[in-house]
């Protein structure tokens, strides 16, 4: 559905997409992730024909996307990150001039339109001017035009950007619905986001695919570096010193005020320390209160998928 | 082309729910009311036929001095907004968005100049109108307000907000109607004297207001059009590559 080969955009000065490939097969919900700056958007202006590749090709649905741009703009639906609609329509108004705009035939408008209301639940709004809108129900907005013409693709730049959580979780199913008849492209930077609803995540890094898997193996991947964190009750340096010869055991960082103490086991490489710690505290009989993985910041989890140097770090 | 419809539809529908086409309206229909008032006590006085060309002649000035509040929100305010990326990736294509954007502006001042007719049915009621003149000046007016729109246009795709765009074009069609003043200042028969005189509306439109059509006015005024339509088109065409 959509294939990008050796794309690269370059803007004066800066490289946003740098040699990017992949593929996006016919009904998957494919995610994209990646700190700001990392090219998911303009990768995704280049798929809905916004912008043009400096070099490389991008075919979706079967067409270029500069030599056969109007048959790719017919078959995509297209989210923008800044979800920009004409404030001062009504959003049925709205929506039936981009029905208008996409050629969809006059008698068959209105139901189009009923019918991508009903689904992201705007019809007792229909009438609404969009300025006096929420963002949540711009967003809807959005994604109904996104949807109207019946696309085989569906491509959403942060479609949950700026949303309270519960219109987070309205969007995420609306997104998980599509998922049936379409196939769908969206980005974010937010690890959980696009774990809750992709079967397939694609990391950006400086315009760079830097990792791509399930959602599963990149949390595998995460959890093989990922730190272990307990807390117990006892004295702090000795019962450091006492962990630290566990088998497996890289480096603990420990901190903690009172009688509660917070430490961060770092593992060798891969191991999964979890139950040898749990015995660990069991047998030298202290009280322990917490024991899990430590949830990575955003930061630490792309340090660790791009492999790039981390800097810093939590003490 | 239904789509080109549909988007010239909707951007003639934004300048009646702003306030613009009322503002224009109203500056027009004011300044060319009173023109055409004294003009018509004068020639009641003094018995002679009405002439409506010294109306004509203000409302061309009218026509270009409001050309940017016509003008000015086009694109530019589609950039700031960021409407602009829903819009070029819709299947259409970037020439039928100027066109509609530029279309919508011309049936704006034809729905203008329609208003103005009412003068001549007060004239033909007090004496003889010369229609083919009168008809001829109109058509003066249509394609010097193609001209500012085009200019206008070009000027709102260049710029990132609406203000800029319109302070802009205002100084261009302000230059516009002063150029032959301005040509006045080189010597008599000079290259940059002629050239400037050539420019000039009030010049371009003399003729047409005395019912002739000069061919190489009309080709002027439709060239310098089309001309800048073109180059709005690959302005808008060259975010792709920037």
């Amino acid at each position: 559905m959509i294939e990008v080969s050796e794309l690269t955009k370059t803007y004066p000065g800066v490289v946003a997409v740098d040699d990017l490939s992949f593929k996006v097969e016919k009904g998957e919900i494919v995610g994209f992730l990646g700190p700001n700056g990392a090219g998911k958007s303009t990768t995704m202006r280049i798929l809905t024909c916004f912008l043009s590749p400096t070099s490389g090709s991008a075919r979706v649905a079967g067409f270029d996307v500069v030599e056969q741009s109007m048959d790719v703009r017919r078959r995509v639906g297209y989210l923008p990150e800044s979800n920009a609609l004409y404030g001062e329509m009504r959003v049925e108004e709205y929506l039936l001039f981009r029905s208008r705009l996409r050629d969809i035939p006059s008698g068959e408008r209105q139901a189009r339109v009923g019918e991508v209301l009903e689904k992201v639940r705007l019809t007792d709004r229909r009438r609404s001017i969009i300025a006096h809108l929420s963002k949540g129900l711009r967003q809807r907005v959005g994604l109904a035009d996104a949807i109207l013409h019946r696309p085989e693709i569906v491509i959403l730049d942060e479609p949950t950007i700026g949303l309270d959580p519960t219109q987070v979780r309205d969007v995420r199913e609306l997104i998980r619905g599509l998922g049936q008849s379409h196939t769908v492209l969206l980005s974010s930077h937010i690890l959980s986001e696009v774990e809750k609803v992709c079967g397939r995540v694609l990391i950006l890094n400086r315009g760079r695919l830097a990792a791509s898997g399930t959602p599963e193996e990149i949390a595998n991947k995460l959890m093989k570096t990922a730190r272990v964190r307990l807390e117990i009750r006892g004295n702090g340096r000795a019962i450091k010193e006492s962990l630290e010869k566990t088998p497996g055991v890289e480096r603990i960082l420990w901190s903690g005020k009172g009688d509660l103490q917070t430490y961060l086991v770092e593992p060798k490489e891969g191991l999964d320390l979890r139950p040898v710690l749990m015995k660990a505290c069991a047998s030298a009989g202290w009280d322990l209160y917490e024991l899990g993985y430590e949830r990575l910041s955003l930061e630490e989890a792309f340090a660790i998928l791009t492999e790039a140097p981390l800097k810093g770090g939590p003490g | 082309m239904k789509n080109f419809l549909a988007l010239t539809r909707r951007e003639l529908g934004v300048y009646f729910v702003s306030p613009m086409a009322y503002i224009i309206l109203t500056a027009l229909l004011l300044i060319a009311g009173l023109v055409f008032y004294t003009s018509m006590g004068n020639a009641v006085q003094q018995r002679l036929p009405v002439d409506f060309s010294g109306t004509l002649a203000f409302i061309v000035y009218i026509i270009v001095l409001t050309s940017p509040l016509v003008t000015m929100r086009l694109i530019a305010e589609e950039k700031n907004k960021g409407t602009l990326e829903i819009m070029l990736t819709a299947p259409i294509s970037d020439a039928a968005f100027v066109l509609a954007k530029f279309a919508a502006s011309m049936v704006l001042l034809a729905y203008l100049l329609v208003l103005t007719l009412g003068y001549l049915v007060i004239i033909s009621r007090y004496g003889l109108v010369d229609y083919g003149a009168v008809a001829c000046g109109y058509f003066g007016v249509f394609l010097v307000g193609a001209v500012v729109y085009s200019i206008g246009l070009f000027v709102s795709c260049l710029c990132g907000s609406q203000v800029t765009a319109g302070v802009i074009t205002l100084a261009v069609a302000l230059i516009l109607i002063m150029t032959q003043m301005i040509g006045s200042t080189f010597a008599e028969g000079s290259f940059w004297r002629e050239v400037l005189g050539y420019i000039d509306i009030p010049n371009n439109f003399g003729d047409f207001l005395r019912g002739v059509v000069d061919r190489t006015r009309l080709v002027y005024l439709s060239t310098v059009t089309v001309f800048f339509l073109f180059l709005t088109t690959r302005v808008v065409e060259s975010r792709r590559w920037r």
